[in-house]
């Protein structure tokens, strides 16, 4: 079965790309996604000085590499990843993965255990910048990951990095509201995390959207076959379903909720699980939807 | 030094004995082709023909490949050559996504032909690859060792692959490329092919 798809794909003038978010690939989708939220949520619990978050962040990020280790056919090879960050967006990425679960540990002792060392101590101080530095490196190296792939035309798009950091920004708001929800205190109140994630959702709602309106009308015919089947192709009932419906409308109206009445702290939860899940399906849609750009073309002329 | 190939379409035939020969020298899984011909149909009746791109990996000078790889398993040889050094393949399948090609593949299992079981053939062939990584092509690095040319360029039989040095400019690749305007597939990428094709 699997021999005859690929036998299938390769007579395919536009062959879909199965190597992520198929089968074991789909923890490689996992992984950027939590770690997308790890990034955003420690931004925000570190603006908003929520103890919940930046230890909700940590885990997160260590689960986001337990995704990608699962993504990898030889796991215990996984240090070697660390080899090639001169060129390779995956080797940045996993430094920054080093960089930000080691200084996160750091500062959580710090914060947790202060008789050990406090936040302004040496090993503090230096875990605040390291994970500051491992944060700013999680939010920017996946959308890189996917714009630098020359094969997959959807995905070589510039505005691919900076709609990842902020579907990054969306996850950490997402996770702040989640741990307040849970009785966990910051210097936030409710309605400034839903001001904060109606303004960022509309920055993703505009750089996709441009996205894809950049990939139909100036994009090959591979971009275009990706659009086509993000929008009413197989990845169709997933970006509707997933991104718009659960990871949209939902939240807006329970948005719009909290900012006219009084919301409930359930409602909250929800909002921040529905929006989780909302950039998953993006992400896991884009993923899918890319399709490779073909070898064979009328533009290279086999004839005289 | 820069090892090449040039591919004759007006010569090919697509009768399939480079994706065999390949098959047969390395003894790949089911699902896997180092070289494998695409078939295209043009024109409309009666003035239909059919046109044959033969494939393989480009070994491009600037290898988006061996770029994206993290471990640095990708790599290329002075001689051009790129190749997969399987030890330290950790089978992320970056270098799968970055070639625009589409000549990678990965092995995630032993597998054999047949459902009764591998056969004797499969099992002393196919058992030296291993499985979790990716595999590809490598100009039969281990034949031209010994001085012979790649499988799939000896086994033709309308002689329309050709393989030399690209730096030469006195090798037949060259020659071929200069005088029959020889070109390479989606140079607009700016990967620098080392497989040039005739027009047909």
């Amino acid at each position: 079965m699997r021999y005859e798809r690929l036998i299938e794909d390769l007579r395919a003038e536009f062959r879909p790309q199965r190597a992520w978010g198929e089968g074991r690939g789909i923890f490689m989708v996992i992984g950027h996604f939590v770690v997308g939220v790890a990034a955003g949520a420690w931004l925000f619990a570190l603006c908003y000085e929520s103890r919940a978050g930046l230890t909700l962040a940590f885990v997160l990020a260590a689960l986001g590499g337990l995704a990608h280790l699962v993504n990898l056919a030889h796991p215990a090879r996984f240090w070697r990843m660390a080899a090639r960050f001169r060129s390779s967006w995956v080797a940045r990425g996993f430094w920054g993965l080093v960089f930000f679960l080691t200084g996160a540990f750091l500062y959580l002792v710090a914060l947790w255990w202060p008789g050990l060392w406090t936040s302004g101590s040496v090993p503090g101080a230096f875990g605040y910048a390291l994970a500051l530095a491992g944060m700013v490196l999680l939010m920017g190296y996946m959308g890189f990951v996917y714009s630098s792939s020359k094969a997959i035309p959807f995905w070589n798009s510039t505005l691919h990095p900076a709609l990842y950091v902020a579907y990054a920004l969306r996850g950490g708001i997402a996770a702040l509201l989640l741990v307040q929800a849970f009785g966990a205190h910051s210097n936030a109140s409710f309605a400034e995390l839903l001001l904060w994630w109606l303004g960022v959702s509309a920055v993703v709602v505009a750089f996709f959207a441009l996205e894809l309106h950049g990939a139909w009308t100036g994009g090959n015919a591979a971009a275009r076959r990706s659009v086509h089947d993000l929008l009413a192709g197989r990845m169709a009932l997933s970006f509707y379903g997933g991104t718009l419906a659960l990871g949209m409308l939902v939240p807006a109206w329970l948005v719009w909720s909290g900012l006219t009445g009084e919301a409930s702290l359930q409602a909250m939860a929800v909002l921040a699980l529905a929006s989780a899940l909302g950039d998953f399906f993006m992400k896991y849609s884009t993923i899918r939807a890319g399709v490779h750009l073909p070898v064979w073309t009328k533009s290279h002329g086999l004839q005289r | 030094m820069r090892w090449g190939m040039v591919i004759d379409l007006k010569r090919c035939i697509g009768c399939y004995a480079c994706q065999l020969s390949c098959k047969a020298e390395h003894g790949t899984p089911p699902g896997v082709f180092f070289a494998r011909v695409l078939k295209q149909e043009e024109g409309s009746y009666p003035s239909v023909r059919q046109l044959f791109l033969p494939v393989l990996c480009n070994h491009c000078e600037e290898a988006p490949c061996v770029e994206a790889c993290p471990t640095g398993a990708s790599f290329k040889w002075d001689d051009g050559i790129v190749d997969i050094d399987h030890d330290k393949c950790v089978g992320c399948k970056t270098c799968m996504v970055a070639c625009p090609y589409g000549n990678r593949y990965f092995n995630d299992q032993a597998q054999h032909y047949f459902p009764q079981g591998p056969t004797d053939y499969e099992r002393s062939r196919m058992a030296r690859h291993p499985t979790g990584v990716v595999m590809k092509c490598n100009f039969c690095r281990h034949r031209l060792k010994e001085g012979k040319l790649p499988a799939c360029v000896a086994n033709c039989p309308t002689v329309a692959r050709y393989f030399g040095d690209l730096d030469d400019p006195t090798s037949e690749v060259s020659r071929l490329i200069k005088e029959r305007g020889g070109f390479a597939l989606h140079p607009e990428l700016g990967t620098r092919p080392s497989v040039f094709y005739l027009p047909a």
